[in-house]
């Protein structure tokens, strides 16, 4: 609740601060979400401000909400780290940029905290209202339009289905409430056909918002069209977001009619790892495969709803989503330099980046090694805690997430290949030793640093954060 | 104490790829792997007759039963003695050569080397999971920046094919694993996986997902396609990587964790994987003799040995058990010291075909005295090292089934069919215009090469000093996981 007033405040502040003072933006937004994750890790380690926990019965902030507000508020500040540079051509909008990134923050600290219905419904339009703005702040490039346009018809949409579902939940329940939700359904063997239809419609909203297959043709042209930071906050904050709501709503409302809806979620997760996996190995830009394989990891995320009742779900998506949070904004932070710099964002634009810029290389191949989820990167450990949750109750689709994640290692290996084994012709090598080659800006390079190390941390001692809930 | 075998390879490596030392990265790597071997060497000097020892343990995901924990034991400490022999030696015979960005090589190496010496210390499951992966990064890089023509294309299948067969081996070590309960908890330690009786239809999945991951390392027929363009291609301090340490690890893992873990389906399952060590022994020995590119024959000649070594394992008696250890080692040597004979002739011939070689003998006599000493130790000649390590295994076959004994038999007449065809091409016969003035060793050379020739000669005549060493270890393991 603390953090969430701070970020409500400092957006509040942003505004106005940008209409005069535009260097001071970064700063500030800097300083609110750093104070908003102290507060956060004040609750979550030590005493607590003993207030606000919980609000009208609408929002509680358990370790469960705390910890996920850490994941989000963390890469959103990581991402503002990253933008002193990747905003620097916004003129007159920058005080807006920030402003809206920090409300849509609040929309997702909400969705990690509602206990009504109605408070997911308010945290999911917060989150996206202000990212159907974002997406399209390229206001002269078509792409971006056209990316904004889609992405907020299909999220009109998609919530339109999610508002349906409730609807019928609560026509069947009579209550808004999770708790009383469940209460209501009991132990799942007699439902009335009304709610069978609200949890189906449900689970299709969401799974629109989380970008799951068949729900995801929207993904790819949204993260392409949209401006490279604001993909790296919907590939990172709003997946962490929408998994954690999907995952709460399971989990308190619905866990006695699991017999219902754990086919239909167990057949989006294999189509939709199983798609995008496949569907990646054939892409030739970088953010447009960042795009598949974030569609392919809400494949294996998925597996962490279905593990609902095993010990250490939560804790396995917790910690998969900071992995996977960290790595996508690390190989964000490096495309921004490689992509800006060199006016393409193909692979061959990674050629030869090893001897251009070793730092940056090593950033990138580590985000994909862990990505990829290979040992022992923090990724591993990611895949492996879920894989672990879910493997009692569907052994096959734990084959398949293998065999899949075995598949992405040749999509992410493409980078790694590029940067570390294609050879310089003699033309690139000497551009690469020219002045003009590609700069590292100090912003970056702080941020993807701090990133790495947080990456090394989880891959030393997995156990601090995946024993926090 | 164990630790250490770990933390200085990762440390020094760290060193190089960060701080990029540019003039004295290979003295560091070779200091770094001398202090290793020094290490080896006061292990030797423990005691192994109360099971493991050394032993090192911190809670890793205290929460989920995982556990850094490290410990050897006589088998442990043959494979360290493995390792940590060899690496000194890889480090100098990279020496000659200019890298391109030199610290990044010898980092990676040293990454490889501490990875390596993790595998075979690690006493928890999902530990040497994790090392068993960590040892192919550094390699794959090493071999896809360093390495020959199509090496991107040649190491991404290497890559992919191991570590598709190493995510087998994850699925069922975490079915095991879930098996466990360890008042109220799963456990990944090694004495806890080995409690857990399987039923015989998840022994059999256990036991072939364990196989499939070493079987594609060591590698067994028909899962070997990856490793004679890999071998070619990968520069010679990454061949030897491969070859000498990388491929024990999987038959260390065979002996430590694959039967121990699922006993119950050995009965079941193992007619048919001896029987494809012994067939991919056949195989690979008759590719080799037709060979005419000489790195590739090395490599087919080093698929018939690892054969040997798996089918001597898997029979699970003490001499094929003892058999195999002892040849891992040596095999390691021999192996090392041919690939670097074939990377001083390719430097300096230009070729590796066996047909512009000849008259070597003549222009460089000590260097045809060394590749002779190990040319014999491949051949497993008596009162060399090859030899008691090959007897024992044969001996274990031959107790498992008669014919399989004999048929594996074969792999010495065509190892010396090969070896020895290919010794005369180099150095006997006619001199070529090219090989007239073929260069002698010069003193590093010569030096890697005389240590791995008396190595060849000093474990030939006391096989004993090994065997003695490893021996109440392997009667510990055979007696603990009886099929």
């Amino acid at each position: 609740m603390t953090a969430l007033l701070i970020l409500f405040l400092t957006a509040i502040a942003v505004l106005f601060v940008g209409l005069k003072y535009r260097s001071l933006l970064q700063p500030l937004a800097l300083i609110g979400t750093l104070l908003a994750l102290g507060a956060t890790g004040y609750d979550l380690f030590g005493p607590g401000f003993g207030w606000g926990a919980e609000y009208a019965s609408m929002f509680r902030f358990m370790p469960f909400a705390d910890a996920f507000s850490g994941v989000a508020i963390l890469a959103t500040a990581l991402i503002i780290g990253l933008s002193g540079w990747g905003f620097r051509n916004l003129n007159s909008t920058l005080g807006d940029h920030y402003a809206l990134i920090l409300f849509s923050l609040c929309g997702a600290l909400i969705m990690f905290s509602y206990t009504n219905l109605t408070m997911l419904f308010l945290g999911i339009e917060i989150l996206s209202i202000p990212l159907y703005v974002l997406a399209g702040s390229r206001r002269d490039d078509p792409a971006g339009n056209e990316a904004a346009l889609k992405y907020f018809l299909m999220g009109a949409f998609a919530t339109g289905i999610l508002l349906f579902g409730m609807t019928l939940v609560y026509g069947a329940t009579s209550s808004f409430d999770l708790a009383s939700i469940s209460r209501a359904i009991g132990n799942g063997d007699q439902m009335p056909s009304m709610l069978k239809v609200g949890i189906l419609l449900m689970i299709m909203g969401l799974s629109f918002k989380v970008s799951a297959v068949p729900f995801h043709f929207w993904a790819p042209d949204v993260y392409q069209g949209s401006p490279n930071l604001v993909t790296a906050f919907m590939a990172t904050v709003v997946k962490t977001a929408g998994f954690a709501a999907f995952y709460r709503l399971f989990a308190i409302a619905f866990p006695g009619a699991e017999g219902f809806w754990s086919v239909p979620v167990a057949i989006i997760a294999a189509l939709t790892m199983t798609v995008a996996n496949a569907t990646a190995l054939f892409q030739k830009d970088f953010k447009r495969m960042m795009a598949y394989s974030s569609i392919s990891h809400a494949g294996y995320l998925l597996l962490a709803v279905l593990a609902i009742g095993t010990e250490g779900a939560d804790r396995a998506l917790l910690f998969y989503t900071l992995t996977y949070s960290l790595a996508t904004i690390c190989a964000f932070g490096a495309y921004i330099a490689v992509a800006e710099q060199s006016g393409d964002g193909s692979f061959s634009a990674f050629n030869g980046l090893s001897t251009k810029q070793p730092l940056l290389a090593a950033v990138l191949a580590l985000s994909m090694l862990s990505l990829a989820g290979i040992p022992p990167l923090a990724g591993f450990f990611g895949k492996y805690f879920l894989f672990t949750a879910a493997f009692a109750k569907y052994p096959w689709l734990i084959v398949l997430a293998v065999i899949n994640s075995a598949i992405s290692i040749y999509y992410y290996f493409k980078i790694i290949i590029a940067m570390y084994f294609t050879r310089l012709s003699a033309e690139d090598s000497a551009e690469a030793d020219a002045p003009n080659g590609i700069v590292l800006p100090a912003g970056v390079r702080w941020a993807v640093m701090l990133g790495l190390l947080l990456i090394a941390l989880l891959t030393l001692a997995p156990g601090s954060v995946y024993g926090l809930i | 104490m164990s630790l250490i075998f770990i933390l200085i390879p990762f440390i020094a490596s760290a060193i190089l790829l960060l701080l990029r030392p540019a003039g004295l990265s290979r003295h560091l790597a070779l200091v770094a792997s001398l202090a290793n071997l020094v290490a080896t060497a006061y292990c030797l000097t423990c005691d192994y007759s109360q099971g493991m020892n050394c032993t090192f343990s911190v809670p890793w995901v205290a929460s989920a039963g995982i556990s850094f924990s490290l410990g050897m034991d006589g088998i442990t400490l043959i494979m360290l003695v493995l390792t940590n022999l060899l690496a000194p030696l890889i480090v100098l015979s990279s020496w000659g050569k200019a890298f391109e960005n030199e610290p990044r090589y010898y980092g990676l190496l040293l990454m490889m080397l501490g990875a390596l010496n993790g595998v075979f210390l690690a006493q928890d499951g999902l530990l040497f999971y994790v090392f068993y992966e960590l040892a192919l990064i550094p390699i794959y890089f090493i071999c896809a920046i360093w390495g020959g023509q199509d090496r991107i294309r040649i190491t991404l299948k290497f890559f992919i094919y191991t570590f598709v067969g190493s995510l087998f081996m994850l699925v069922a070590l975490l079915w095991v694993y879930l098996q466990t309960n360890v008042n109220g908890q799963h456990s990944f330690a090694w004495a806890d996986l080995v409690a857990v009786p399987l039923s015989p239809e998840a022994a059999n999945w256990v036991l072939l997902g364990f196989f499939l991951a070493f079987a594609v390392k060591m590698p067994v027929f028909p899962l070997h396609t990856w490793q004679p363009d890999t071998y070619v291609t990968a520069p010679t301090g990454g061949t030897m990587l491969l070859s000498g340490i990388m491929l024990k690890m999987g038959t260390y893992g065979v002996i430590r964790w694959m039967i121990p873990l699922a006993p119950e389906a050995m009965h079941t399952l193992n007619p048919i994987f001896i029987s494809l060590a012994v067939f991919g022994i056949l195989y690979a020995s008759i590719i080799a003799v037709k060979q005419s590119d000489i790195k590739r024959l090395v490599a087919y000649s080093s698929i018939a040995h690892v054969g040997l070594i798996a089918a001597g394992i898997l029979a699970w008696n003490k001499a094929g058990v003892q058999g195999g250890i002892i040849q891992m080692l040596n095999h390691g040597i021999n192996v090392v010291g041919l690939f670097f004979i074939v990377d001083m002739l390719e430097r300096r011939l230009g070729t590796r075909s066996l047909a512009d070689m000849g008259g070597i003998a003549k222009s460089a006599p000590k260097f045809a005295a060394l590749f002779m000493i190990i040319v014999l130790g491949s051949v497993a000649v008596p009162l060399t090292n090859g030899f008691p390590g090959e007897f024992l295994l044969l001996n274990g076959v031959w107790n498992y089934n008669f014919w399989l004994g004999v048929l594996a038999g074969l792999t010495i007449i065509f190892g010396a069919v090969y070896m020895l065809r290919a010794y005369g091409l180099v150095v006997f016969g006619e001199a070529r215009p090219e090989t007239a003035n073929f260069e002698d060793v010069n003193p590093r050379e010569f030096l890697v090469l005389g240590i791995i020739a008396g190595l060849v000669i000093v474990f030939g005549f006391f096989p004993q000093s090994i065997l003695g060493l490893t021996e109440m270890s392997v009667d510990r393991i055979l007696g603990a996981v009886q099929l």
